[in-house]
């Protein structure tokens, strides 16, 4: 079996494709692949998709006119045209620049014309206030009647091109971070591994066994009751999935994120303004029957609402939150991708951090986040060992990383090398949702499964949420306003930012997998136990049990 | 016919059988629609009532129990909405523009009220030997039917999913009540008891002019509901083991409260009997129902198709094929804690003077130790 390695140019890490994935439609954005490193198991051929099942928007293309409007700088995109058009095609967008920048124009001249059209209304009203001969008066008032239909028309005209450019400028996705590698998700780089090899000396079940075996999970009562891709939780599961709950948002708000408990239901419109297609085919979202409500599918929705069509005082920024919510799925689009078990569910729950700040510190904030997320994540049991030196000295190997980074030998049965460890991926150009500057997400290693799993998500939207929002933050003007003088500094646009604390059912299968032990019990990491009444370990004894 | 006939004879028959065959096709159109007009007319006719229920409106019903006295208040006391406001726990405004009026934000404090108000009561109920679930909160709409509720009735409280047969459930006794829908259970498993927790979505249609201030009476919210399936002897007593659950939580939290039998003319077609527990909102200057427990006997186990299997002590005749046969459960649902209304009670009747609020001991260690909700001015969103 040989291994390619892709280095670019730029030293970039391109992760090894032993097998490729199934590759999936590039038009479709619900349907990223990861490329996972995968040696000789036995079973590689089968089930060799990955799991994304990120809150990535669907179809660009907005189904009608928008019932809101986006404050979209077209100036800038008239200026910087080039860039924007390369971007597009970078993120295999489906928007149109050169339709925004003509609808754009056409709009500032029709503009021009109806301003002029009213500048000359105005005098003729003006000169009719004078005294006038009766023939005079008789030509002013047909002028006026006529520079009167003239502006209806032209005034229909600009309601017409304002909410045509709207529609196809909203389409447009976010600009991209400079270092975001251009291309698909073979393309996406790793920036971080994190973790230290453990070792099975038996064979590893998957969460689904380990559950049964348990008795914490219930899938088939779950189908008839409500659906595939539903699920109970039982006994120690319960005390997990609260445990996990309650440390999130306990840690998080230790680093001064102010704590939430959201909405799950919302006005469609606030759907379409954090940039997901409520009403796109094969949508994410789950409608309310009789009513323009939506079920939220990540507290990202509701937060990014809190401050909608408002003007923050600067010195309120950064406003850090961290929101617990339950999350609704409806995955449509996701047939055939790895369904069992806890991977892909319709409904659960998770902790999601959400920044407002400056433009100026978003990146900065985006740092923050993601290591935020991968020290919580290697609190629980997932032990640092830097790669970055790996990265930066180009071609030198260390045989110590050698070893973690490609787990070469997967012995077919009994013995199973794990990997304990978690890495951090920059989404590549084709895998950014459209609100996305740059995306961080990480995949912890799954040992029952053999591959990565996304179990967080890190996106920098700078202004691409806010201008649909509406959400401005007024900067502290060093100069005093003049006396008389009304207007203050004009207000900027805020940056957003979200990320994923903890999303549940990805965490439990984490923790299952990894923590499982020969007998079939599983240990629970220390930071865990006392958010779980001091639970160590779920056991596989008889108990009296339903 | 499959004997030796003459012609004609075998003709006559033949008629006779068409002439057979045609009555029985009309016949059994009948039995269908007849069926279906049964079954229609009948799904209608409530639950039998248990003996002592009083008979009558809401004026009859009676009271079970006291418990506590209201705490006496040397200032004007505020109530939850104001305390919120001053403590910076709630946000409604927001919360109207993003998703519609009877939504809410909490925030700071509060999430971890309501973290540790659900974190007490799963504990505090799974020590009595209940069996923990979390469950899904949507699910197929004749499940809910299923239940004794009317998704699709005008002024349903069910929120429907658009482009499917799926509702958002407005209590976790839904998804429990069917995790056993067309089964036989072993009666040595039984009772089965359960202590689930859900979000609960409900659309207080026809509930215009009701309270509606503040979070007594929202869209969304999360439970934790007692379920138990038990053998039809049992479900009185059962009951009352339910009832007290409730009343010994609500106590252990300090809360002053009435538990009242209700009058026939409030009870649920599903329940053979209903206990509420209405608790002080001084904030409010009355009582507010805080729980409700039901016996709903075998009303919803005939239409979740729940059965049990009696242990026989005959043991059954050599070729005799069929065992005992089964019988219907009775099922019972409580609830342990509804947290927008548990919040009420706390804020109100912990208040203190400078508008901060005492935790009540035993939320406290589901708390991280909190003690009070202090307004002083930290560095709040």
């Amino acid at each position: 079996m040989g291994l390619k390695l892709c280095l670019s140019s730029t030293l970039k890490f391109s992760p090894i494709s032993i097998l490729r994935p199934i590759s999936q439609s590039t038009k479709n954005p619900l349907r990223r692949s990861l490329l996972l490193v995968r040696a000789l198991s036995a079973d590689a051929a089968a089930g060799t998709t990955t799991i994304a099942p990120d809150t990535t928007p669907d179809d660009f293309r907005v189904a009608k006119a928008p019932q809101w409007k986006a404050a979209i700088d077209f100036k800038w995109i008239r200026e910087n045209k080039e860039a924007v058009a390369a971007n597009v095609k970078n993120r295999n967008s489906n928007a149109n620049i050169d339709l925004v920048v003509e609808l754009y124009d056409k709009l500032m001249n029709v503009q021009k014309e109806v301003e002029g059209l009213r500048a000359e209304r105005n005098v003729v009203a003006n000169r009719m206030k004078g005294k006038l001969e009766p023939s005079e008066r008789q030509k002013l008032v047909e002028e006026g009647k006529n520079l009167k239909e003239r502006l209806v028309t032209l005034e229909e005209d600009l309601l017409n091109l304002t909410d045509e450019l709207q529609q196809e400028a909203q389409c447009v996705p976010n600009m991209t971070h400079p270092d975001v590698p251009v291309g698909g998700e073979d393309c996406s780089s790793i920036r971080k591994m994190v973790g230290k090899a453990s070792e099975f000396s038996f064979s590893v079940k998957d969460h689904v066994q380990l559950g049964k075996d348990l008795n914490i999970f219930d899938f088939d009562a779950a189908a008839e009751v409500s659906g595939s891709k539903f699920y109970y939780l039982k006994n120690e599961a319960v005390m997990l999935e609260m445990g996990l709950i309650n440390w999130a948002v306990s840690e998080v708000m230790k680093r001064g994120f102010t704590p939430l408990i959201t909405p799950e239901i919302v006005r469609s419109s606030v759907v379409e303004k954090c940039g997901f297609q409520p009403r796109g085919t094969n949508t994410q979202v789950y409608s309310i029957e009789g009513s323009d409500q939506c079920l939220i599918g990540t507290a990202e929705i509701p937060v990014g609402g809190i401050h909608m069509d408002s003007i923050i005082p600067e010195s309120s920024l950064p406003l850090k939150y961290v929101a617990f919510s339950h999350c609704f799925r409806t995955e449509a689009g996701a047939a055939g991708a790895a369904t069992r078990g806890l991977y892909r569910v319709h409904q659960f729950s998770k902790v999601e951090m959400f920044i407002l700040c400056r433009p100026e510190e978003s990146n900065s904030f985006h740092e923050e986040l993601i290591e935020i997320e991968e020290e919580l994540f290697s609190s629980l049991g997932l032990h640092f060992k830097y790669a970055s030196d790996f990265i930066s000295s180009g071609f030198k190997f260390s045989f110590d990383v050698l070893t973690i980074v490609f787990p070469i030998h997967f012995p077919l049965a009994g013995l199973m090398t794990s990997s304990n460890f978690h890495r951090t991926i920059d989404m590549a150009t084709q895998d950014l949702g459209a609100p996305a500057y740059r995306k961080f997400d990480v995949e912890a290693w799954m040992p029952g499964l053999g591959r990565y799993g996304e179990i967080s998500s890190a996106s920098n939207c700078t202004d691409y949420q806010s201008r649909r929002l509406g959400i401005r933050y007024r900067p502290e003007s060093s100069i005093p306003p003049k006396k008389g003088k009304g207007s203050s500094t004009p207000t900027r646009f805020v940056h957003t930012l979200n990320a994923t604390a903890c999303a549940v059912p990805r965490m439990i299968i984490c923790l299952l997998e990894n923590y499982q032990q020969e007998d079939g019990s599983v240990v629970i990491p220390e930071p865990l136990r006392r958010f779980m009444g001091g639970l160590e370990i779920i056991t596989p004894k008889i108990q009296i049990r339903c | 016919m499959k004997g030796k006939l003459e012609p004609s004879e075998r003709q006559k028959l033949v008629e006779e059988g068409k002439n057979l065959k045609e009555r029985l096709v009309t016949l059994e159109e009948d039995l269908l629609n007849l069926t279906d007009e049964l079954q229609q007319e009948a799904q209608c006719v409530p639950n039998m009532t248990h003996p002592d229920v009083p008979v009558g409106g809401e004026d009859c019903s009676s009271i079970r129990k006291m418990v506590g006295k209201a705490s006496e208040f040397s200032f004007s006391v505020k109530d939850h909405v104001q305390l919120g406001k001053d403590l910076n726990i709630f946000d409604f405004d927001a919360a109207a523009e993003v998703s519609g009026s009877k939504f809410y934000y909490l925030k700071n404090e509060a999430v971890m009220l309501e973290m540790g108000l659900i974190n007490w009561a799963v504990s505090e109920v799974m020590k009595r030997g209940f069996t923990p679930l979390i469950t899904p909160e949507i699910v197929r709409s004749s499940v809910v039917e299923k239940c004794g509720f009317q998704p699709r009735g005008t002024n349903t409280q069910v929120y429907s999913i658009e482009g499917s047969d799926q509702c958002l459930i407005g209590t976790a006794e839904i998804p429990v009540g069917g995790i056993h829908m067309d089964s036989i259970i072993p009666e040595s498993s039984l009772p089965l008891k359960y202590v689930a927790f859900s979000h609960c979505f409900r659309t207080e249609a026809g509930a215009a002019g009701a309270a509606t201030r503040g979070l007594y009476r929202v869209h969304q919210f999360s439970k934790v509901e007692m379920f138990i399936l038990c053998r039809p002897e049992e479900s009185n007593s059962f009951h009352e083991e339910l009832i007290e659950i409730e009343e010994e939580l609500f106590s252990s939290l300090g809360l002053h409260f009435k538990t009242i039998d209700m009058a026939t003319q409030d009870l649920g077609a599903p329940a053979y009997r209903k206990f509420d527990v209405e608790a002080w909102m001084p904030g409010l200057g009355r009582y507010g129902e805080i729980s409700s427990a039901s016996n709903c006997t075998d009303y919803q186990s005939r239409r979740l198709g729940i059965r049990y299997r009696p242990e026989s002590s005959i043991p059954p005749k050599k070729g005799k094929g069929s065992s005992t046969p089964t019988r219907f459960v009775h099922t019972l649902n409580a609830t342990a804690c509804a947290v927008p209304r548990m919040i009420i009670c706390l804020l109100e009747n912990y208040q203190q003077e400078d508008g901060s609020v005492v935790i009540p001991e035993p939320l406290r260690r589901f708390m991280g130790g909190l003690e009070i909700i202090t307004p002083k001015i930290q560095i709040r969103c």
